[in-house]
């Protein structure tokens, strides 16, 4: 009983390690490939990609793709779990702060730059603006091709300002102490809850929105060798102390309670007057509201400064881009790099049809680009820009620095005492790397 | 002997089958429970990235150490009881009351049963979804409450003060199941015999001795089963956490030990770290339910 048990299950697992082996090899060499295809909702994006997958499946008879989109908030645990049970996706696309942990863990392919399109790593770089591929290269190849870069301004209402009497186009804010004093112009309140706000940030984002504040006024999130984190505590203080007077507890002007500021800034219902966001936000005005995108009544300005700044700094960028699994032959590799390169060699498409900015050279000088309203500040502020910090520990540093600005905004937690906490937890967080 | 061999048989004959009943529902809590407990038991001795394909380094105990001697994780444990505290023990007691009243009213019992039913019907993270829209500061918390308490124009701050976003985490929680356990309350109601009523009145008991002198005594299995599930449940707690911290509220006084599981192991990839946690979860939530089964023996009451 026991001996023919023991066979059944030798010739069971040999069946199928030879089943395996042979389903790899068929899939190494010939026969049909199959791409599993997981990227976020966009149905602008949807449309065109959709478009490209079937021209890339009719040029290749043998490849099957299968273009699956997910909730932009739950593709990182989906593709995350499905990495972890090594059934991962073939090509995805994440925000560099959660993918860069997949190319440090050796879960993406470098890009394969024949089937992608270029020449070689030197070429790609030299297709794609300065600095937009830093974040996917380790030692000197490149694990991304940006789907997206992104760098926020500000949104600003006319007529709420003109409702305030204040003129948008002289009187909008360039310094982040002008920025809190007009929204106390434009703020409306019941008693102390706020039923129009003048200016609110983008809170679940501190690392991308938050930290150049400090760097303006001298702070860093972690020195240059990664090895001490919270530098410049004066920097720090000041800017923990401008967040206390901004929440509910100081001028109440905001806070990360309110709903969405940039949502409310699309339907124009006089309860928001400014919010960050990029360039992406003129086509989602356009689909929320196509009569306010239309008026005349908006305008972007650029990121502010504080009046005491020591370094001009904008609004750190950061990107989408398409990876590839590592855990496959070297065909399917190949095969998913070919229809990823192909997709995004349409990158002015993807700008008139879904208003993303893929970083090539050729797009960003191109007429298409420059002559988007307001495109010039998000260039200008680009240029004075850097790339968000990315690391194993990003989302960590992220949500200790969040934890650091909600204390002094809603936990009455002193300035000094939230940045020492800050200190002390985020030291360690590196010290553990 | 004679006798006694058929009896034998026949009780062998009911095991048996008995075990062949038994035997599904064991390999299910095999495979989809032990196996997991067991799994996650093995991986918390690890320093295991989520995400790395090298053999993760054995660390022994080492993520427990780090976890009793981490403040974060403390606070963490507060939260959970804290949490538990503030919503089990009213969720008992109201849902009892609850069910008591539900009973009295036979007429419109199934009208009640309903209405406090249907929450629990609803999704966690849709019924999270709905107390978002309430506390938001413009939303019917701060209308009701100012409204009830003369205080117009007031933030209650629902979900930015550290007190009110425990309390109003709490609120929805006893909202979405109180429901669930008066209809286990009612059950248990209704199995005492009418009869042990019918002798109280006959000898001039009053509604009120007869609560605590028959209904309470006899439904204690009930109210067992029910204290065990609710605190199960309140330890468990994570969606509506989950989605709170997500929309602005502060992490800190909510950040229940599920919460913390889901940050470490899915947003920092430390699953050795984030498994540890669910075996003190795991062992914090036996210890319990063995305690109340201890004290719960200890004045059994039969009819």
């Amino acid at each position: 009983m026991k001996k023919s048990v023991i066979l059944l299950m030798i010739v069971l697992m040999t069946l199928s390690f030879s089943l395996s082996a042979n389903g790899q090899q068929a899939s190494d060499e010939s026969g049909p490939v199959s791409i599993e295809f997981w990227t976020h909702e966009d149905p602008n994006r949807d449309a065109i990609e959709t478009r490209y997958v079937e021209e890339f499946m009719a040029s290749h008879p043998d490849v099957t793709v299968n273009r699956v989109t997910h909730s932009s908030k739950k593709i990182f645990e989906l593709v995350l779990t499905a990495f972890a049970a090594n059934a991962g996706p073939d090509i995805f696309n994440m925000q560099i702060e959660q993918a860069y942990s997949y190319i440090v863990n050796e879960r993406v392919a470098p890009v394969d730059y024949m089937a992608a399109g270029y020449t070689d790593a030197a070429d790609m770089q030299e297709k794609y603006m300065d600095g937009s591929l830093d974040s996917v290269m380790v030692d000197g190849e490149v694990y991304g091709i940006p789907l997206e870069l992104n760098n926020w301004a500000i949104y600003l209402n006319k007529r709420i300002f003109a409702d305030a009497g204040l003129d948008a186009e002289k009187d909008y804010p360039k310094t982040w102490e002008e920025v809190a004093d007009i929204s106390e112009k434009l703020v409306l309140r019941d008693g102390e809850i706020i039923t129009r706000r003048g200016f609110d940030f983008r809170y679940p984002y501190y690392l991308i929105s938050m930290t150049p504040m400090v760097e303006q006024l001298g702070g860093k999130l972690v020195s240059e060798d990664g090895k001490t984190a919270i530098i410049g505590d004066d920097a720090w203080i000041k800017f923990l102390t401008y967040m206390r007077e901004w929440g509910p507890n100081g001028r109440n002007l905001g806070s990360p309670t309110y709903k969405n500021a940039r949502k409310l800034f699309n339907m124009d219902n006089n309860d928001m007057g400014m919010a960050m966001s990029g360039l992406y936000q003129g086509a989602r005005i356009r689909n929320d509201n196509k009569e306010f995108f239309d008026s005349g009544d908006w305008m972007i300005i650029p990121y502010p400064t504080f009046e005491n700044a020591v370094n001009d700094v904008a609004c750190n960028f950061y990107g989408q881009y398409y990876m590839v699994n590592a855990q496959n032959s070297d065909r399917e590799i190949k095969t998913a790099w070919e229809l990823t390169g192909y997709m995004m060699s349409h990158d002015e498409e993807y700008l008139k049809a879904v208003n993303i900015v893929p970083p090539t050279k050729k797009l960003m000088s191109s007429e298409t680009f420059l002559n988007m309203p307001y495109s010039e500040v998000f260039v200008n502020d680009l240029a004075r820009a850097h790339v968000v910090y990315t690391s194993e520990n990003g989302a960590k540093m992220e949500e200790l620095v969040k934890e650091a600005v909600e204390s002094v905004m809603l936990g009455g937690i002193d300035p000094v005492q939230a940045h020492a906490t800050l200190k002390a937890k985020a030291q360690e967080l590196l010290n553990e790397l | 002997m004679g006798k006694t061999a058929p009896t034998g048989k026949i009780e062998r004959k009911l095991a048996r089958w008995g075990l062949i009943f038994v035997t599904p529902a064991i390999v299910f809590f095999s495979i989809f429970s032990f196996y997991p407990i067991l799994t996650a038991f093995y991986t918390s001795l690890f320093k295991k990235n989520l995400l790395s394909l090298k053999k993760p380094p054995f660390v022994g105990l080492g993520n427990y150490k780090y976890l009793f001697t981490s403040s974060d994780f403390w606070n963490s444990v507060e939260a959970t009881f804290i949490f538990a505290l503030g919503t089990f023990l009213p969720l008992l007691v109201l849902s009892l009351m609850l069910a008591a009243f539900i009973m009295n009213v036979p007429k419109a019992r199934k009208f009640f049963q309903m209405a406090y039913y249907t929450p629990a019907v609803i999704s966690s993270v849709v019924s999270a979804a709905i107390w978002l829209l309430i506390f938001d500061p413009r939303g019917l918390a701060n209308q009701w409450a100012n409204t009830i308490m003369n205080t117009p124009g007031i933030d209650h701050r629902w979900l930015a003060h550290s007190v009110m976003v425990r309390i109003s985490t709490m609120l929805v929680y006893f909202w979405k199941y109180i429901g669930y356990f008066v209809i286990i309350f009612i059950s248990g109601l209704a199995s005492i015999p009418p009869s042990m009523y019918e002798a109280a009145h006959i000898d001039g008991a009053s509604r009120w001795d007869a609560f605590w002198k028959i209904t309470f005594p006899l439904l204690r299995p009930t109210v067992v089963l029910v204290s065990i599930m609710s605190m199960l449940q309140c330890l468990k707690t994570f969606s509506t956490q989950y989605l709170f911290t997500q929309s602005g509220a502060p992490q800190a006084p909510i950040n229940v030990i599920t919460l913390n599981i889901y940050n470490t192991g899915i947003r920092d990839f430390r699953i050795g770290r984030a498994s540890a946690m669910s075996i003190i979860l795991f062992a914090l939530m036996l210890f319990f339910t063995w305690l109340q089964f201890k004290f719960s023996k200890s004045d059994e009451t039969s009819y």
